[in-house]
């Protein structure tokens, strides 16, 4: 992160932003051209270096992404609901390898089968009928479905803002007192649901204090855990409530501009989101003098380009900044300074989601719901593996098996494990169900991480040692390569445990052990420090599956057969 | 209340905001936490985590690992920065590392200074225990530039030479490119180095902890028996640079953290420009002409010679027929020397030096206004202004490593006026680019001023407390027809008013002007205007304000300080005055002479009208620096006696009658006093090369042998005994005070020193308010029928001045030649190409060079460099001075070009 390319990327604003410039020129072949490239590096008076290497980065800018038509999803929950191998097969004989790309989790994670063509994500039934997707016929467009219900209060998942509400919510903001309403916040308990749980309030609190004129709010719709859809249906289907919920924000810290980052593998979710905001912009909810008001808001829509570590916050502001987004060391926090070195806060698409209600309903009626300590509702997102796959709102404190069994319908095929919170969440495995309920506490109680809650189920016959080499592949393929332990451990992993399914080879598990300490200990960010989570739980929960791939326990012969 | 903090349980003393590492570090030493990310002159990045510690916050809780290069300290922290745990970690990272990384330590080029071997062998680790998997060991190297390498097969990724291209040149030439494990080094557009935007100022090199990113002399280094400090004499930057040597070689050169000139940092010409100090080109022994050709001779020969002319010729026609110009390049203590025997032993005030044709208006002009001819600020106060204003200067090449400070600032967004005819580069980053026709100067100032006045944005208490004058200056501020001035300039007279209002208008604003102000008509009247900005707006005496000169040469500022001028002695004193010239006696022990002596440009006529019979330089090509050529060579052909103290051969020396060999900074010690007045220590890094000697040294011999007993060069004794005895801002400067970084004079009794001039009051009491109204150069009432463009000289950043250092290193294959700018526009009208060789004509003769289409220079105008010294350039530029401090107008030649004519 550097403080002159931020300042450089600064001065032009959010109006002509060079990250948006950047994936651009990416789009009529899939990489930009180093001629373009040229002159946007002399536009924007930053170095070619600069923006090379930040193209480089992204899975939709960088060179090998040129030529790519179509791209088959290689998320967890694909992976583990095993449709992939059919849908690249079937891929196949309409495009040759090289025309193949891949995408990491489409939010398909209820249907599978998951792939991006030509600006639109299709699933499940789509796979059968390729020709038919490819020549765009009408009905064809890969819209899904899936069930969406709450059990308790629904205040994220009831019947979506409508316009005219949303005016509404806007003229009660107007009429509050920032103070006051930040003091509401701070009643109401509200938590990060971007994974971290972090108390909303001091970081708007921070960022309202933090001298300086021009701050930014900044919506994380980065949702790249796979498995989770919970953030795309917001987005998608409660586009308002969102927006509102950024705005309420903006005016809490002081912010005049917004921004929502939104994830490339949700085309849908920018179309729907750029539309609310025009719609926003002209019903006069947007723009300057808001209302006769003194607030001047203005929402920036920008589309990601393929990078999970682009859901970390830093990253993220470098992102936008068109930097390289790598992670960056705090302090100094967002809050004092963040995008183009200005104080910002980000929030998850959740957490904003939930101020509409805080704003309207006050703090202490937030606070009534869930538990002392997790107070509100929580989105979960349920993937194929249960009857009932989709989104649903639970109080927080919620019993775990209520959400499966009541909500979910239990599972439709045999499951051993949950992986919960994302690919840096815990691995639960199904006897441990009972013991949990929706909130942070009893996850981090019990060795796991409530996360942004999604739920991928792992088949009872997926073999564990190959999921765990997944989550080290997943952490090599998105690392953002700073920092030391992260950039080489997470491919060491992947390698020793890829060598002890091929070869006759066992992992020494004190070098095993060595690493997942190094990685935990020394990252930088929390997804090289967070992989070691899922791996321990692996370890010691299905410890006899995975005992013949290390050393010091049965023999290598006692691997399956296929595995060698 | 002290704040603690524990290491190890054992209590120590925090400083607010320092980070974890830097506490540890200050107490227990620099090395006691290993490191490979971190770097002295780069922020805090966390990415190799080596520097894990265990914290425990605030009583007996759980211990918790974080990076301390970039945790702040917290009072009350308990800190374990070497538990068992941190070990392991430590060892478990640079195991990691190992992985990717070629085991060839014995036949690697940094064998014995790689910070990964010295860490790996700190963790104590033993081997790696990972099986063999993916890695980077086939990245190819990078040999295409002549002093920078890499080899990214030994990279660890630490980012360092990224942040330094970044954080410190500000050149952006680095990055990674891809993404995790395949993260890798470009350069540009993944290019070569040589290739590559790279400006080739080693900062990458320097802060690579391995070999990855190398230079071609830091192998050598290795073999160094002992390094040296001393100070670069390409610029008045005036960067310490630490020079590893072995037996009398020099092997390379770094940039020493902790300077506070430079930061660890350097331009190319300090850092790799010195291969030129043993060329075989050196002149090795003095040569006397004798029929009329140049042979070797003895130095006992050559002195007696020396002294018997020069007696003969005093004694003819008195010692005013006799003159010295003295150099910039040489050291304090040698132009003191050279003064004291042009006036002492001499006896004549016909002491000058190449100030003259660079800065002498800016000594002058600032004398006038202020009473005291030196930059009133330090360059470290760039940190603490608000905006800078860049005037007829271009120090990303011409003062690099301020350059290279200046551009980090405006590129994070401070305010930046630049008024120069070329695009130079930092107007880039520039709010404000007056592009005025080259002679305009004091036009575009005066209409600046009139802005400022009649927006009522002047500081009426500034002018009330601390000016005269001001009631008269206002008047013809005012009474200036601004649309003429506009027109005269060419600059858009809203963009005038617009930089005037935001220099004014600034909570701090600080100036910075070079050649582009001084070599002109008006030069001195232009410096006085700048210096009438900063008072009328009150920017003066405090931080990060004032009026500040970019010193060309290293030694510009002490070369004047020490009295090498033909009116005032060392110390700015008067030699008309005879309280001055008792006090100068008394030191001396011999009368000095009253009536002022000769300018060089007034030298050379008086040698042209046959009235100066003998001439003394030391170290300067005058044919080469002077303007117009024919007119000097005239001159140099007219003198009965003329004597050169030199490096190399030069034009110049083709006219000596005696060549003197002397000694390159490398080989001497003294003092150089850069551009914010600091007094720096040059330490002799080697012996004088066999057959030379120091300049002072030299001027000694002479002094000694017309009879005036002089001790041999020994600069701490001069400084000590005479220097500051006679310099009264010198009064406090001894040898072993001015330490490693110098000390910025006035420097009291006590050895205080003094960052910011005119705190409180001007030398002369009250600042003094001139109005000048703008005069047009006869060069061009003269000659712009004829010759309707305007060429303007400027400087490259690879070379020095007429580059006899330069040349003689591998710089030339970076840049190679002078060539000629010239708008499309222009060119277009000429029917010329890119890269054609144009003839340029002016009214005293003509040139060819290679001409550029660029858009750097507008319509109207062109420039070129002056570094090679087959094009003679100067033969080209004008008889026309700076009226009053003779100062000449390379700046403005009128010259029209035309295609080369195709011989047959
Ligand atoms: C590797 C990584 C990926 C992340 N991805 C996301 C994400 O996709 N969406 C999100 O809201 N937060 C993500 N976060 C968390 C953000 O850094 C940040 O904490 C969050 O956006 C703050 O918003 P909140 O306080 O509303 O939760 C991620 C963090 C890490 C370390
Ligand atoms: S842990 Fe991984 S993703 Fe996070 S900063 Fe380190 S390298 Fe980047
Ligand atoms: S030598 Fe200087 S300019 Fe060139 S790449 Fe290295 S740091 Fe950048
Ligand atoms: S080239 Fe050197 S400084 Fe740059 S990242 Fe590699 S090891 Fe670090
Ligand atoms: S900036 Fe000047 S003093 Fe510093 S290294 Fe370059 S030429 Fe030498
Ligand atoms: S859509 Fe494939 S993992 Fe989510």
């Amino acid at each position: 992160m550097s403080k002159n390319l931020s300042a450089l990327s600064g001065r032009q604003g959010l109006h002509n932003n060079l990250f948006e410039r950047l994936g651009q020129l990416s789009e009529p072949t899939g990489a930009p051209e180093k001629e373009d490239l040229q002159k946007l590096a002399d536009e924007f008076l930053v170095g070619s270096a600069n923006v090379y290497g930040a193209a480089t980065f992204y899975d939709f800018t960088r060179p090998e992404n040129k030529g790519k038509k179509i791209y088959v999803c290689n998320g967890s929950a694909c992976l583990a609901a095993g449709t992939q191998d059919k849908l690249r097969a079937n891929l196949s004989t309409h495009f040759s390898e090289e025309e193949i790309g891949e995408m990491c989790c489409l939010g398909r994670c209820h249907e599978n089968s998951a792939f991006h063509y030509q600006g639109h994500n299709y699933s499940g039934e789509n796979m059968a009928r390729l020709e038919q997707v490819i020549a765009r016929e009408p009905g064809c467009d890969g819209r899904d479905k899936y069930r969406v219900a709450s059990r308790g209060r629904a205040i994220l998942s009831g019947p979506a803002l409508t316009p005219a509400a949303c005016s509404q919510v806007v003229e009660t903001l107007l009429a509050q007192d920032p103070e006051n309403l930040l003091a509401s916040i701070r009643t109401s308990g509200l938590r990060g649901r971007g994974g971290a749980g972090f108390p909303s309030y001091f970081k708007m609190d921070a960022c309202r204090k933090a001298p300086g004129d021009t701050k930014f709010i900044v919506c994380n719709a980065d949702e790249g855990d796979p498995g989770s859809f919970s953030d795309r249906y917001l987005l998608e289907q409660q586009p308002l409530l969102v927006l509102a919920g950024l705005m309420i924000a903006g005016y809490v810290v002081g912010a005049a501009y917004g921004v929502i980052y939104i994830r490339a593998e949700y085309p849908e979710s920018v179309d729907i989101i750029e539309k609310a905001v025009a719609d926003m912009k002209s019903q006069g909810l947007l723009g300057e003098g808001i209302k006769g008001s003194h607030f001047n808001f203005d929402i920036k829509v920008i589309k990601a380009r393929g990078a999970y570590i682009c859901g970390e916050e830093t990253a993220l502001l470098a992102s936008i900044e068109g930097q390289r987004p790598e992670v960056r060391v705090r302090p100094p926090y967002p809050a004092q300074s963040g995008l183009f070195g200005k104080p910002t806060v980000v929030n998850n698409v959740e957490t904003l989601a939930n101020l509409p209600y805080i704003l309207t309903q006050g703090g202490e009626a937030y606070a009534a719901m869930g538990t002392p300590k997790s107070t509100g509702t929580k989105l979960i997102s349920l993937d194929s593996s249960f009857r009932n796959p989709g989104v649903y709102e639970v109080s927080m404190g919620t019993p775990l098996s209520v959400v499966i069994e009541e909500l979910g319908g239990g599972f439709h095929r045999e499951v051993k494990a949950l992986h919960i919170g994302g690919p840096l969440g815990g691995l639960v495995p199904v006897q441990k169900i009972p013991d949990l309920t929706v909130d942070f506490e009893s996850f981090a109680q019990n060795g796991f991480m409530l996360g942004h809650a999604s739920i991928i189920g792992i088949p009872e016959e997926f073999p564990m040692i190959a999921y765990l080499e997944h989550l080290f592949a997943f952490t090599a393929h998105e690392s953002c390569g700073k920092c030391f332990p992260c950039r080489l451990g997470s491919v060491r992993g992947q390698e020793l445990l890829h060598k002890a399914q091929t070869e006759s080879y066992q992992v020494d598990p004190v070098l095993f052990n060595d690493l997942l300490t190094t990685l935990e200990k020394g990252s930088l960010c929390a997804l090289g420090g967070g992989i070691p989570l899922p791996v321990r739980n692996a370890l010691q929960y299905f410890a006899e599956e995975l005992s013949p791939y290390f050393q010091g326990s049965r023999q290598a012969a006692s691997k399956p057969a296929n595995a060698i | 209340m002290k704040k603690l903090a524990y290491i190890n349980d054992k209590a120590y003393e925090i400083k607010e905001g320092e980070t974890i590492l830097s506490f540890i570090r200050r107490q227990l030493g620099a090395d006691y936490v290993p490191t490979l990310c971190d770097a002295p002159n780069l922020e805090p990045f966390g990415s190799c985590r080596v520097c894990s510690v265990e914290v425990v916050r605030s009583g007996n809780g759980h211990p918790k690992t974080v990076a301390s290069c970039h945790t702040p300290i917290e009072e009350g922290l308990q800190i374990y920065p070497d538990s068992p745990a941190i070990q392991t970690l430590r060892r478990n990272i640079i195991e990691l590392v190992l992985t990717d990384h070629p085991l060839d330590c014995l036949t690697c080029a940094a064998n014995g200074d790689c910070e990964l071997q010295t860490v790996a062998a700190k963790v104590g680790i033993r081997q790696v225990r990972y099986p063999q998997g993916r890695n980077h060991l086939d990245r190819e190297r990078d040999d295409s530039h002549p002093y920078m390498t890499s080899n990214l097969s030994k990279c660890i990724n630490c980012y360092r030479c990224v942040r330094a291209c970044d954080e410190v040149q500000g050149e952006l030439v680095l990055s990674m490119a891809g993404r995790g494990f395949d993260n890798r080094i470009i350069k540009s557009m993944d290019t070569t180095y040589a290739e590559s935007e790279c400006v080739s100022c080693g900062a990458c090199s320097q802060a690579c902890p391995t070999d990855a990113i190398s230079d071609v002399f830091s192998m050598a280094a290795l073999n160094a028996t002992d390094t040296v400090r001393t100070v670069c004499t390409y610029c008045g930057v005036g960067c310490n640079l630490e020079v590893s040597k072995r037996d009398n070689q020099v092997l390379s050169i770094k940039a020493p953290y902790d300077a506070e000139v430079n930061h660890g940092h350097t331009c190319l010409k300090g850092r790799y420009a010195f291969r030129f100090y043993n060329h075989p080109d050196r002149l090795r022994s003095p040569m006397i002409r004798r029929n009329g050709k140049l042979e070797e001779a003895s130095w006992e020969e050559a002195y007696d010679y020396i002294a018997t002319r020069l007696s003969d010729i005093k004694a003819k026609h008195g010692p005013d027929a006799i003159g010295g110009i003295s150099s910039a390049r040489c050291t304090n203590e040698e132009n003191y020397l050279m003064q004291k025997f042009i006036r002492a032993v001499i006896g004549t005030n016909n002491i000058d030096g190449c100030a003259r044709v660079c800065h002498a208006p800016t000594a002058l002009g600032m004398q006038r206004t202020f009473g005291t001819g030196a930059a009133t600020n330090s360059i470290e106060d760039l940190k603490h202004t608000e905006c800078i204003m860049l005037i007829g200067a271009n120090p990303t090449a011409g003062h690099p490593v301020t350059g290279a400070k200046i551009k980090q600032q405006v590129m994070k967004g401070k305010t930046l006026i630049v008024i120069d005819p070329r695009k130079i580069p930092l107007t880039r980053y520039a709010k404000y680019h007056l592009q005025l026709r080259p002679g305009t100067n004091v036009a575009v100032l005066n209409m600046m001023l009139y802005y400022i006045v009649s927006e009522g944005l002047e500081d009426k208490s500034f002018i009330a407390n601390r000016t005269e004058g001001y009631e008269d200056f206002r008047k013809h501020i005012l009474a200036q027809n601004i649309d003429e001035l506009e027109a005269i300039c060419g600059v858009d007279r809203k963009l005038v008013r617009e930089a005037a209002i935001a220099y004014a208008s600034a909570g701090a604003a600080m100036s910075f002007h070079g050649l582009g102000v001084t070599e002109h008509f008006q030069g001195t009247y232009g410096v006085m205007l700048i210096a009438d900005l900063a008072m009328i707006t009150g920017n003066i005496g405090r931080k990060g304000v004032g009026v500040n000169p970019l010193r060309g040469q290293n030694n510009v500022q002490g070369m004047a300080d020490m009295g090498v001028q033909p009116h005032l002695g060392p110390g700015y004193l008067d030699v008309n005055d005879s309280a001055v010239r008792q006090l100068y006696e008394d030191i001396y022990g011999v009368p000095v002479p009253e009536a002022p002596g000769l300018k060089v440009p007034d030298m050379l006529k008086a040698s042209r009208e046959g009235k100066l019979k003998a001439l003394w330089i030391m170290g300067e090509d005058v044919i080469q620096t002077e303007p117009n050529t024919n007119n000097v060579r005239t001159a140099l052909e007219s003198l009965e006696f003329f004597v050169v103290q030199e490096l190399f051969h030069s034009d110049t020396t083709e006219y000596a009658d005696v060549i003197l060999p002397a000694s390159s900074f490398f080989e001497k010690s003294g003092t150089f006093t850069n551009g914010e007045r600091r007094i720096q220590r040059v330490n002799r890094v080697i012996e004088p090369l066999a057959g030379t000697k120091p300049d002072g040294q030299i001027v000694v011999d002479i002094m000694n042998r017309m009879g005036y007993p002089q001790p041999d060069y020994d600069p701490a004794q001069l400084l000590e005994e005479e220097i500051s005895q006679v310099v009264p801002f010198f009064k406090g400067v001894r040898w072993d005070r001015l330490g490693e970084n110098g000390l910025q004079w006035p420097v009291a009794e006590d050895g205080s020193d003094t960052k910011i001039l005119h705190t409180t009051t001007f030398k002369i009491g009250k600042g003094r308010f001139h109005f000048k109204e703008f005069e047009e150069s006869r060069e061009l009432l003269e000659n712009a029928d004829q010759f309707p463009l305007i060429l303007t000289t400027n400087r490259g950043l690879e070379h020095y001045n007429s580059g006899s250092m330069t040349r003689r290193t591998s710089n030339p294959r970076i840049l190679s030649e002078d060539v000629l700018l010239l708008h499309p526009q222009d060119a277009r009208k000429r029917n010329i190409d890119d890269g054609e060789i144009v003839t340029l004509r002016s009214p005293r003769g003509s040139i060819t060079l290679r001409a550029k289409i660029s858009e750097v220079v507008k319509p109207g105008v062109v420039s070129t460099t002056f570094h090679f010294p087959e094009n003679y350039v100067n033969n080209i530029t004008s008889s026309v001075y700076d009226a009053d401090a003779k100062c000449p107008e390379y700046k403005v030649v009128a010259v029209d070009i035309e295609k080369l004519a195709v011989s047959s």
